[in-house]
């Protein structure tokens, strides 16, 4: 009895993500935000992940490159954020990108909020893009690539502190 | 030096790891929001903390019995929440007007420039549950129902969720009243997107305050801590008004109060 229960509550909570993750994906093919483009196809494959293509902005430092972001959702977004990452060939030359794809950014991990979406992060990664200034890799680029988990969100970054793996703009 | 790095990486591991496994037991042991329970069961916790136990029984006094909430850092919005709809459902003119306030709210926040595409699932739901629970002759059905709804994930974190963005809406909104309150060099905003609107984020006065103001609620929360004394202390939001919704406060931690 107990058991069923539980299975009905699962039930209704996969239901809410994929009617949420569904939205969002007809919203992002409707209406892209200038200079993104979701895969639609790699999308039809499986609904937990995304690759979405980024054209870096005319007048920045990535202007004629493009990139491209693998997201990847669990059951329990959008409360967990999603898992994102560069993937691909060319991965994006910048302070807070490692060259493994890994991004720092805090909204991925400990400022997400279940109301930001695929598209609002998308639009925060073209605008750390495009602020800026000198195009090199973060600081701890080498030791972290060796030694980080695959996944990007079980690293522990420090957004506004100095110690390990910390992307301050100083 | 790689060494180190390599300990770090594993540390940054078993930290998480921990973490999860610690929610993972309290979420299996603790429901969302508990049946009610007399105060007393609060003595358990403190079997021989003198000054505690005397609070209890100074808090038992004025108060009949008590719901627990998990202890996920939305405690506050989740007993908040519950308490004022236990009180709207038995008082229709403050219903009426609540529904209407949540109604119109998320035009409100849209034009303050949070995303309708993700916003409105939030709204949809929170509605669902109130008009689920709308007064009626037979309002234990509707307590019953409001106690099913808060416990199943889906619904209770959606409304969590709604009430932190309509909490961030009003501090953006007197923006210039609220940065008084708040500590370190950062602005409003960004203090709404890093300790408002993420999920899982304790809360303090200024989101007491702000939601209370957004909502028209009165709460009294009653702190409980190793301060001295043998007393709860009584606290109002806003201070001038009757109190409909009562919490108890220890600290990092909101239970639901029931006066006598």
């Amino acid at each position: 009895m107990g058991f069923s229960k539980f299975k009905v509550e699962i039930n209704y909570v996969l239901i809410l993500v994929w009617r949420r993750l569904q939205k969002e994906l007809m919203s992002l093919i409707k209406e892209p935000p200038p200079g993104v483009q979701v895969d639609t196809e790699s999308v039809g494959q499986n609904l937990t992940q995304w690759k979405i293509n980024i054209a870096g902005v005319a007048g920045t430092l990535y202007e004629g490159e493009n990139f491209q972001l693998l997201f990847k959702f669990n059951n329990k977004y959008p409360f967990d954020s999603p898992e994102v990452t560069f993937v691909g060939p060319n991965i994006p030359v910048h302070p807070h990108v490692y060259s493994n794809g890994h991004i720092c950014l805090s909204i991925l991990t400990e400022d997400w909020t279940p109301a930001l979406s695929v598209q609002s992060v998308c639009l925060s990664i073209c605008s750390m893009l495009s602020s800026c200034r000198e195009k090199k890799r973060p600081p701890d680029n080498t030791l972290y690539v060796k030694t980080c988990n695959k996944n990007p969100k079980k690293t522990k970054w420090w957004y506004h502190g100095f110690v390990t793996h910390s992307c301050d703009d100083e | 030096m790689d060494e180190n790095t390599q300990s770090d990486a594993n540390n940054d591991e078993l930290i998480l790891q921990q973490q999860r496994q610690i929610e993972k037991e309290i979420s299996e042991t603790t429901p969302l929001v508990s049946d009610k329970q007399t105060i007393s069961t609060l003595n358990s916790e403190y079997n021989d903390d003198a000054v505690y136990c005397s609070k209890v029984k100074n808090l038992a006094e004025k108060y009949i019995s008590l719901r627990k909430t998990r202890p996920d850092g939305n405690c506050f919005f989740r007993a908040f929440a519950y308490g004022y709809l236990e009180y709207l459902v038995k008082n229709k003119d403050d219903y009426e007007k609540f529904r209407d306030l949540v109604q119109k709210a998320k035009d409100k926040l849209v034009k303050q420039g949070f995303p309708e595409l993700t916003l409105e699932d939030f709204h949809d739901t929170f509605m669902d549950v109130i008009d689920r629970v709308a007064p009626s002759e037979n309002n234990e059905e509707n307590l019953q129902e409001l106690h099913k709804l808060f416990n199943e994930q889906g619904y209770s974190d959606y409304i969590v969720v709604f009430l932190r963005l309509m909490t961030s809406g009003q501090l953006q909104e007197e923006a210039d009243f609220f940065f008084n309150f708040i500590e370190g060099d950062c602005t409003i905003q960004e203090f709404c997107h890093q300790e408002v609107e993420p999920m899982y984020k304790e809360s303090d006065h200024i989101h007491i305050i702000a939601i209370c103001k957004a909502l028209n609620a009165n709460v009294r929360v009653e702190y409980m801590d190793r301060a001295d004394g043998d007393k709860v202390m009584a606290h109002d939001f806003p201070e001038v008004n009757k109190p409909n919704v009562f919490l108890l406060y220890r600290p990092g931690h909101y239970d639901i109060l029931y006066p006598k």
